[in-house]
């Protein structure tokens, strides 16, 4: 078993504090959702975990077992384990999706030992036709030209052929009609196993119906607030984030709470 | 020399060459005869020095008048033809380094498409600069597309051999009305071969040129590229990618003019500095009076990857007619670090992201050439470079 585990984590971006002392467990077999308005440090959290380097650490600490992250490159926290699906995957001209994933899998692997081709062909078509997607992407230069809903069966895609110990989902789902969002939950809970835990941050209590988390956590202020089961997504969907703030008594200002309207992306 | 003494030194902004003494040269009679860098069967040709070390043209393009054959032989098989377009896009009096090659090339290509041959397969052309004695390549280049022909190019030169010496390459292209011609080469000489390398074409009535342009050279290298657009609606896309590594300096002008009516010329290079060298891209687009419609564009970017490269993107529009379109764009930048990350956050190294990074940035110009050949030797190319950068800094 792996635990990702986050103690007191402070971080701020360019000065400003945005995570504010915020405590999370995350074991391999494990599904946890983390919901929370706009502008609260969910996608500052995922960045954080995986070492993006505008994100500081002022104090607190993440361990993958007993491994503290600090001490770890953003490739090396790969290859310890984590993934994170993001919400804007960048586009690389000239390097194909096939030849990038390759990449990848050979980079855990020792030099003189790289993934056999055929092995490799054959688990890409297999984890392609599982997620519908056309025989030409493999040869697609890396998130080239993609709609946003390719990107995102791309970012899940990648997972299944790295098969990381902890995935965070940052938004998988936003920008996603229903038939794709159909397709990238069924590759996600594919992934369920022992041996695969993930973290989901998402706006919506939709995508918890078609995965369906042991845990949600919600996000305020740059802490988890509240946690609870599958049942506390469906009580947000109904009474919304103020309700939730107003009952906890916290003093946090929500983003989009003049709009009224907190599911949707700024 | 003394044909060639009176008349000026090309101008490359930016570029000091004087020391590399290109109007010494003293032409070779080396040669190569093994075939180093075409495929058995392919359509094409491969001279080395003054040696034709593979020539096949297929039989249904050979009875359809298509010449593809050395320069030697082509002075020999069939010189009123070829003097109909020697000189003919680069006048010999142009400047002291174009007079020189015309008076005194002594190898080279020569290529004939006769009007609406129907060519299927990518002509292969490979020019080696043999390194062997000391003295130096003095090379042309010519090369004719008929009317309405459509024809793909892929061209590329190499050092053969370890001795340090020049190289003087000129390339003319003329395309005839209609004609849709993509000329794609890999410039890949070795660091014992300075270089200067000219590459121009006229684009006549409806005709397209469109280069796809490599250069990664070792050593020091100027090289002009210039597309005339003569007529109306003549177009040409000018595309230049670059890598310069250890302590080479290679000065790229590319230079689109419109003269033409409804002529569009658009330039677009990308380049990236490793180590101590230099690279210096100039872009000049230009409108004659009386193109109306004309459309010039040109979008130059380079990547500095170490404190100690030197770098410039100069973009130059001229232009003397008031109805038509234009703009550029320049910068001079360091390495995308979200695309660093993104490609970091999948466990690969840093050096391995590095290397695909720069492929990225390079990626429109690779997507583009006409064979997967052409395509692998870029890859190649720029691995070994990055690898030379980690042996030497």
């Amino acid at each position: 078993m792996t635990t990702l585990k986050i103690v007191n984590l402070h971080v701020s971006v360019e000065g400003k504090e945005i995570l504010k002392g915020l405590n999370l467990t995350v074991r391999t077999g494990e599904f946890h959702a983390i919901m929370g308005p706009n502008g609260t440090g969910k996608s500052t959290l995922s960045q954080t975990i995986m070492g993006h380097p505008a994100y500081e650490v002022t104090s607190g600490h993440i361990y993958m077992d007993d491994q503290d992250l600090a001490e770890l490159s953003v490739d090396a926290r790969a290859r310890a384990g984590l993934f994170l699906a993001m919400q804007y995957p960048s586009e690389i001209q000239g390097v194909t999706n096939a030849e990038f994933m390759r990449a990848a899998i050979n980079a855990r692997r020792p030099e003189d030992d790289p993934i056999n081709v055929m092995d490799f062909i054959n688990k890409l078509d297999e984890k392609r036709e599982f997620l519908s997607m056309s025989e030409e992407m493999a040869e697609r230069y890396l998130n080239e030209g993609f709609s946003g809903g390719e990107k995102k069966r791309n970012e899940v895609l990648q997972m299944m052929m790295i098969e990381p110990k902890i995935a965070i989902l940052d938004e998988i789902d936003s920008g996603l009609d229903i038939d794709a969002l159909k397709v990238v939950s069924r590759g996600v809970n594919e992934m369920r196993s022992d041996d695969f835990g993930t973290l989901m941050i998402t706006h919506y209590q939709r995508l918890l119906t078609y995965i369906v988390p042991d845990f949600v956590h919600v996000m305020m202020d740059g802490r988890i607030v509240k946690t609870g089961g599958a049942e506390l997504a469906q009580k947000l969907e109904s009474e919304g984030y103020a309700g939730l703030r107003n009952e906890l008594g916290i003093d946090a200002h929500l983003t989009d709470e003049d709009a009224n309207s907190y599911f949707v992306e700024g | 020399m003394n044909k060639t003494v009176e008349l000026d030194m090309p101008i490359f902004p930016k570029v000091r060459y004087s020391g590399w003494h290109l109007d010494e040269i003293e032409p070779s009679l080396a040669e190569v005869k093994e075939r180093h860098y075409i495929n058995d069967q392919a359509f094409g040709i491969e001279v080395n020095g003054q040696a034709t070390a593979y020539q096949h043209v297929p039989d249904a393009l050979t009875a359809q008048g298509v010449r593809v054959m050395s320069m030697l032989k082509a002075q020999a098989l069939c010189p009123e033809l070829l003097s109909q377009y020697v000189g003919q896009v680069i006048p010999a009096t142009t400047d002291r380094l174009v007079a020189q090659n015309f008076h005194y090339f002594n190898t080279g290509i020569f290529v004939y498409i006769p009007d609406d041959t129907q060519v299927d397969d990518v002509l292969q052309l490979a020019l080696n600069h043999v390194a062997t004695q000391g003295q130096d390549m003095m090379a042309r280049i010519v090369i004719y597309v008929g009317r309405r022909v459509k024809l793909s190019i892929f061209q590329q030169m190499h050092t053969l051999g370890e001795v340090k010496s020049k190289a003087s390459v000129v390339i003319e292209i003329i395309a005839a009305t209609s004609a849709q011609v993509t000329y794609a080469n890999v410039d890949a000489f070795s660091d014992v071969t300075t270089a200067y390398i000219n590459r121009q074409a006229l684009v006549t009535e409806h005709a397209t040129v469109n280069w796809e342009n490599a250069s990664f050279n070792d050593g020091n290298v100027i090289t002009q590229l210039e597309s005339h657009l003569r007529a109306e609606g003549a177009t040409s896309h000018a595309e230049v990618i670059a890598l310069s590594s250890k302590k080479q300096v290679q000065g790229i002008m590319t230079t689109v003019e419109n003269s033409g009516r409804h002529s569009v010329g658009h330039i677009f290079q990308r380049g990236v500095i490793l180590n101590r060298s230099k690279l210096v891209f100039n872009g000049i687009g230009r409108i004659i009076k009386g193109a109306k419609g004309a459309d010039a564009q040109q979008e130059s970017r380079v990547l500095m990857l170490s404190r100690r490269a030197r770098g410039d993107a100069n973009p130059l529009l001229l232009i003397d007619e008031n109805d038509v379109t234009a703009g550029h764009a320049a910068s001079v930048g360091q390495i995308d670090e979200n695309q660093m990350y993104y490609l970091m956050s999948r466990g690969i190294s840093k050096k391995i992201a590095r290397k695909l990074v720069i492929r990225g940035f390079m990626g429109e110009v690779l997507a583009k050439m006409p064979t997967k050949f052409a395509q692998q030797l870029i890859i190649d190319e720029i691995e070994r470079k990055l690898q030379d950068e980690n042996e030497t800094s």
